[in-house]
């Protein structure tokens, strides 16, 4: 087919007049059975590329792709134009995925989008065996290098995929964000022939600000009298999950409409949100970068990031979301250059402890190795037997697959970790290689920070792309810097915020009667993790009365209308009558009796020791009862304890008191833990 | 290497294609220095006028090339798994069994998991029945010691009887074994629990030359015979009646004018030893000595291990008589089988009705009406 009779079928499909110039070349290649790999940037038209030739194919086209959000859009999209395809991923039931693989089977699509981790589904590999398959794409390919900014595990698998295809079956692989290492990496990996087409980069209608500042409060006052004025509907990246939370609250207190998204959302509130934030229901998502890739809405007009990236090609790629409509879009990035007293910049540390924490010390890789050294095991039994976090375990996986020291190997339906015959020793030089690559990075990104030079220039020429002489449009070049003045309304309404905002305890669960609870505090975040630890473990005394203050305000706000019989307290582990003490003080201010019946039937460690939400789990449970059951029967009553962590013993207690005929439980603490294990 | 696997695998599992006829293809591309991937691109022309292939079997072969892309996706996630895939030109494929096997019979793709280098030493298989007697269990033992202590690989078919004690004495006396599977390398997964720690060490070597994940039948239990008998230098036979897998596997070795020791019965026995050292297989003592035996008594064997086909026909019969699950079966007619394989034989036979549910149950298209419904409701 050539270039004009292609262009004919477009229009009759896509209802585009022309390709691109490289749109073309890639499609022209992928016709001959080439191998290609694709860097535009977003908004180019990437994904026309496979569609339109899949549409040509006589088989299947399968897409890899990491991204929910973008499968489910293009899915729609196709299916718009009456062309037949369908995606499998985690968002739909197991019976619509095992729809969508017989559809597969029998020849009813065009377009398959998959996610990279389904290749270690069984029914999925024994699908394939019966497609008829006609190409494969690899979408967001910079995650198959372990040098690009989001490497995945579940990637590596699909280059093996990709090698071990017959020649002659077309490849694509596509990406907006390469650095040259990374593009030279991809090419290998994938194998000699393979051909790249790389456009542009530039994106010459972005307003690149950095704003300095000197503490965190500094960021939340610029934004809440800033935030509403700006242009449009965006995005603000924070770099925690906690902080979405804490933006969404402040944000809600000052009354500007912002709603918060993070991945531990379940799957129908994201869609929800990505939904809203399509419709522009809120000024702007609060969000952990885990939205908006592959999100295709043209029309961002702002992404602020409160905590700096990993590098600039993370910034890159993320502020690559906004503005695909080509119209004026404002990037602002804060950073708190405050230094504390080791000399170190405050937001330097975050992206810094992400990369020292990203591996697990070598210890826990060997004590990994030693477990499979003596039999194979699934993941729950590693975690119990080396009392490891989970995440940890994670990745302490993935680097001795990718070693091949172990090997995950499925049986029926049940995964097992193998220790391999003449396995290699753990390789660190790998580890350490990668770490020094991750710090230079960041040194690169903390560069950009503090460059006075063009800002979009500065990104181009860290991905490789130095095509171009002019970039203007930024607060060093065209446009007026950004600064922290706040007024003294301001910084009142943001004092009253810190004594009126509780975090919630969200227990919820269809088998008790428990419901969400709330704390007075985060632990971290302020002097009440400091006084707690004080009494609890320095023999400070009872903990002081400020907390009780507190802790009242928390309970009026959350339980105020309510009516509760009776208060119980957690019976403590190791830290005597603190917590009794300070529940029967709650009692005499509230007015609600006390009961002391809540007890241990059979000793527990202290929750903190353990490492993962299993171990907490198996430690309380059948832990605890009540002496004088008929007692509760049919009240309402309040859960205290000090601190919250994973909720495991409350949600443990309420079980118990739900099948003694309690109606309602309703948990207050005085500080939650940040970053629970879950 | 690896790119060739989907290739390989391609041609190794086309079915209907004669080994000698794949095998042929094989040499015919060493000798042009050519590779599979290269047999795959020729024209269709060159497939029939270079290697003869007629007009059936070039449509077969289309179709396996139409199906690369398939075996891809297997070829990915059995690495991916730690087994091993190893074509006929590979330099980790067993020498013994090319060299024993040769073109007419060796296998193209071997799927193991465990020490490669196994497959390089010299061997020994002890083959016998399912139900042997004691004097069988014992020259088994004492062979398997002899080999791990002269440093010689054993040869285990993995079954009840003589395989499965050769294989734990050759463990027990600290050798090494190779594991010839009845099935697919993907379906073991019993085996690979129980050996695992032998398998990490690398004592144990697991080999399969079926479809990865094809299920035990009795068709690939007869069709690993001659593997195991590949694989090893030398063969023992602790005890053959005069039918079975046993017997026509060594009946065939005999036929290949292999070297194969049988162990000298006692007068009293009644198996098939003594037809088969007077049809040219070396009569040893109970450790494994030569000795200058002379077959007085060539009765014919009374004593006939239960072959497949009998314990097939057995179910079958019993089948006819009301509805069963396979373990229900299996604990009623006493058969050495277990109840996956029961399950899997019935699965695909004509005349078997199966009965959805948990357990599955089967009955026979001719059961009588009187029949019973459940094996424990009548008793």
């Amino acid at each position: 087919m050539n270039r004009q009779e292609a262009e004919i079928k477009l229009k009759n499909i896509f209802g585009f007049d022309h390709f691109y110039d490289e749109q073309w070349e890639t499609i022209d290649l992928l016709f001959q059975g080439k191998k290609v790999l694709l860097i535009e940037k977003t908004g180019f038209g990437k994904s026309l590329c496979f569609q339109f030739p899949a549409t040509q194919f006589q088989g299947l086209t399968i897409i890899f792709s990491p991204l929910i959000a973008l499968m489910r859009d293009q899915v729609k999209g196709l299916n718009e134009k009456g062309i037949d395809a369908k995606y499998i991923n985690s968002e739909q039931t197991p019976q619509e995925n095992s729809q969508t693989i017989q559809d597969a089977i029998e020849g009813k699509l065009k377009i398959l989008y998959i996610a990279p981790e389904r290749q270690e589904n069984q029914e999925w590999i024994t699908a394939t065996r019966k497609m008829n398959l006609s190409m494969i794409v690899v979408d967001e390919a910079h995650t198959i290098s372990v040098w690009g900014h989001d490497f995945r595990p579940a990637f590596r698998r699909i280059i093996n995929l990709v090698k071990l295809l017959p020649q002659n079956l077309p490849v694509l692989a596509t990406t907006a964000t390469a650095t040259k290492r990374v593009q030279e990496d991809i090419e290998k990996q994938i194998s000699g022939d393979i051909q790249t087409i790389r456009g542009e980069l530039i994106r010459d209608n972005f307003g690149l600000y950095v704003i300095k500042v000197e503490s965190e409060d500094d960021k939340l006052l610029w934004l809440a009298e800033n935030l509403s004025i700006m242009e449009g509907n965006g995005i603000i990246y924070t770099g925690t999950r906690v902080n979405t939370e804490i933006y969404s609250r402040w944000f809600e207190f000052t009354g500007i409409k912002t709603t918060e998204y993070n991945a531990g959302l379940d799957a129908n509130s994201r869609k929800e949100i990505e939904k809203g934030l399509m419709s522009n229901k809120w000024k702007a998502v609060i969000s952990t970068n885990a939205l908006g890739m592959g999100i295709d809405k043209p029309d961002i007009r702002f992404i602020v990031h409160t905590q700096i990236p990993a590098s600039p090609i993370h910034y890159y790629q993320e502020i690559g979301r906004a503005g695909r409509d080509g119209k004026p879009t404002q990037l602002i990035l804060f950073y708190n250059s405050t230094k504390d007293k080791n000399e170190i910049e405050e937001d330097s540390k975050l992206p810094k402890a992400f990369i020292d924490g990203a591996r697990p010390s070598l210890k826990n890789y060997k004590k990994v190795i030693d477990a499979l050294k003596t039999e194979q095991l699934g993941e729950r039994q590693i975690i119990k037997t080396t009392n490891l976090k989970q995440t940890q375990i994670k990745v302490i996986k993935a680097d001795l697959i990718e070693q091949g020291i172990i090997k995950e190997v499925i049986y029926g339906r049940t995964k097992k970790y193998e220790y391999q015959f003449n396995a290699p020793e753990l390789n660190t030089k790998a580890f350490d290689d990668l770490r020094e690559l991750k710090l230079k990075e960041l040194n690169s990104m903390l560069e950009y920070i503090n460059i006075t030079s063009s800002r979009m220039k500065f990104l181009c020429d860290y991905l490789g792309d130095n095509s171009h002489t002019q970039y203007l449009n930024c607060d060093n070049t065209t446009l007026e810097k950004l600064k922290v003045n706040p007024k003294d309304s301001t910084k009142q309404k943001l004092l009253e915020h810190r004594e009126s905002y509780f975090p919630e305890l969200l227990v919820e669960s269809k088998s008790s009667k428990i419901i969400n609870g709330i704390a007075a505090s985060y632990y971290g975040t302020s002097s009440i993790g400091a006084a707690l630890h004080r009494s609890k473990y320095e023999n400070g005394g009872d903990f002081p009365d400020f907390l009780l203050k507190l802790t009242l305000k928390a309970f009026r706000k959350k339980y105020e209308q309510q009516h509760f019989d009776l208060i119980l307290y957690v019976p403590p582990t190791e830290s005597g009558d603190l917590v009794k003490n300070f529940a029967e003080k709650l009692s005499q201010v509230l007015n609600i009796p006390i009961s002391h019946k809540l007890i241990k039937t059979g000793t527990t460690q202290a929750q903190k020791a353990l490492k993962n939400a299993c171990l907490k789990k198996d430690n309380v449970s059948k832990k605890f009862s009540y002496s004088d059951p008929k007692e509760i029967s049919g009240k309402s009553v309040i859960l205290f304890d000090d601190i919250f962590d994973s909720g495991a013993t409350i949600k443990e207690i309420a079980n118990i008191l739900t099948k003694f005929g309690v109606v309602k439980i309703a948990p207050l603490v005085i500080a939650k833990t940040v970053g629970g294990d879950i | 290497m690896n790119e060739e696997l989907a290739y390989w695998l391609a041609l190794a599992h086309i079915p209907k294609i004669k080994t000698k006829t794949k095998n042929e293809i094989i040499v015919h591309l060493f000798e042009q220095a050519k590779n599979i991937i290269d047999f795959f691109q020729f024209e269709v022309s060159t497939w029939s006028h270079d290697f003869g292939l007629n007009q059936s079997e070039i449509e077969l072969f289309l179709e396996a090339k139409n199906e690369l892309p398939n075996y891809a996706f297997l070829v990915e996630d059995l690495l991916e798994q730690g087994y091993n895939i190893l074509p006929i030109t590979s330099p980790d494929y067993s020498p013994t069994l090319k060299k024993n096997l040769g073109r007419v019979h060796a296998p193209q793709v071997i799927y193991t998991k465990g020490n490669l280098q196994i497959m390089k030493e010299q061997s020994i298989a002890i083959v016998g029945s399912r139900n042997a007697n004691d004097d069988s269990i014992r020259f088994t033992d004492n062979i398997a010691k002899k080999a791990s202590v002269e440093y010689k690989v054993v040869v285990s078919g993995f079954a009840k009887g003589v395989d499965k004690q050769a294989l734990d004495s050759a463990l027990k006396h600290k050798g090494q074994s190779i594991i010839v599977l009845p099935q697919g390398i993907a379906t073991f997964q019993s085996g690979f629990k129980n050996y695992y720690k032998q398998i990490i060490n690398g004592d144990v070597l697991v080999l399969s030359t079926f479809y990865p994940k094809a299920p035990w039948s009795v068709q690939l239990a007869m069709a690993r015979n001659p593997i195991i008998y590949g694989l090893a230098s030398e063969i023992y036979v602790a005890e053959s009646s005069e039918k079975g897998g046993t017997w026509s596997g060594v009946m065939d070795g005999l036929r290949k004018k292999r070297t194969i020791y049988v162990r000298q019965p006692n007068p009293k026995e009644k198996n098939a030893n003594n037809i088969l050292i007077s049809n040219g297989g070396k009569a040893v003592d109970i450790n494994g000595n030569i000795t200058d035996y002379e077959i007085k008594n060539n009765d014919k064997s009374l004593l006939f291990e239960p072959n497949s086909n009998e314990v097939e026909e057995k179910i079958i019969a019993f089948l006819k008589k009301g509805v069963f699950s396979a373990k229900e079966i299996v604990s009623f007619l006493k058969i050495d089988w277990n109840s996956r394989q029961v399950s899997n034989f019935l699965k695909n036979k004509r005349d078997i009705i199966t009965i959805q549910g948990k357990p599955l149950k089967f009955t026979h298209h001719n059961k009588s009406n009187l029949a019973q419904k459940t094996l424990f409701d009548n008793l």
